[in-house]
């Protein structure tokens, strides 16, 4: 998949786990496990929102592309 | 909506079941008396309650093509059966809205539409012989279900290709 999620990046930055931003946010530490390691095929603008309110970033640093992956199929 | 009950689901796996035995014994039944009018003179038309003397002189051989006419719709029953146990196993499975139903979906359309083409055929073989009986007249119901059926394999395409896209999302 060409879209990157730097979700490990902001989650050190912010002092945060990924079992804490779950509880926070009330997505599934499952969902958030499933996005983190680039499995996810979509995301909701919900879940957009809930991430970046709770780390305090924006899209566009929880997101990103690049083109030297493979897309996905 | 949710008024549907899911004992319709529970009951439709015997029923089926059912179906499918009663349709192999019937297919065994006409495929027996098929081969035995090869072979025995006269059998089964008289025992049937028909008058060969009275009628036309190819009526065996009309009755024979009938007879044939209902093997393959015997056959094509027996695949709908199959494939709509198939669907109701799915839903048992708790996986029921994939493309596979879909295509069942179609293929028991195209089923259903072979036995009306098929009944079809047998009017018009009896009513060529002027074969005593009612064959069956029109009905809009077999065609109309012919129509919901293709229908119905259409909309469970498209909602297993929207539940795909579903998948994987967060």
């Amino acid at each position: 998949m060409a879209i990157v999620v730097r979700l490990d990046e902001l989650l050190h930055a912010r002092r945060m786990t990924l079992t804490e931003l779950a509880a926070r946010i009330d997505i599934t530490l499952a969902n958030l496990s499933i996005l983190k390691t680039g499995k996810a095929r979509a995301i909701r603008f919900s879940t957009l929102e809930a991430i970046c309110t709770a780390l305090d970033c924006q899209p566009g640093e929880l997101l990103a592309h690049d083109p030297t992956l493979p897309a996905q199929d | 909506m949710n008024a549907i009950p899911a004992s319709a689901l529970v009951v439709a796996r015997p029923v089926i079941l059912g179906l499918t035995v009663l349709n192999l014994l019937y297919a065994a039944s006409i495929a027996i008396l098929l081969g035995a009018s090869f072979f025995l003179e006269g059998w089964p038309w008289k025992q049937l309650g028909f008058d060969l003397a009275t009628m036309h002189p190819l009526a065996p051989g009309g009755l024979r093509a009938i007879m044939a006419v209902g093997l393959a719709a015997a056959a094509t029953v027996h695949t709908i059966l199959r494939n709509l146990q198939a669907i109701v196993d799915s839903v048992r499975g708790g996986d029921s809205f994939v493309l596979r139903n879909a295509q069942r979906l179609n293929a028991i359309a195209w089923g259903v539409l072979a036995i009306e083409l098929l009944r079809l055929a047998v009017m018009a073989i009896a009513s060529a012989l002027s074969l005593p009986g009612n064959m069956g007249g029109y009905s809009p119901a077999p065609w109309l279900a012919v129509l919901l059926l293709f229908v119905l394999s259409g909309v469970f395409a498209q909602g297993a290709r929207m539940r795909t896209d579903l998948e994987g999302t967060v």
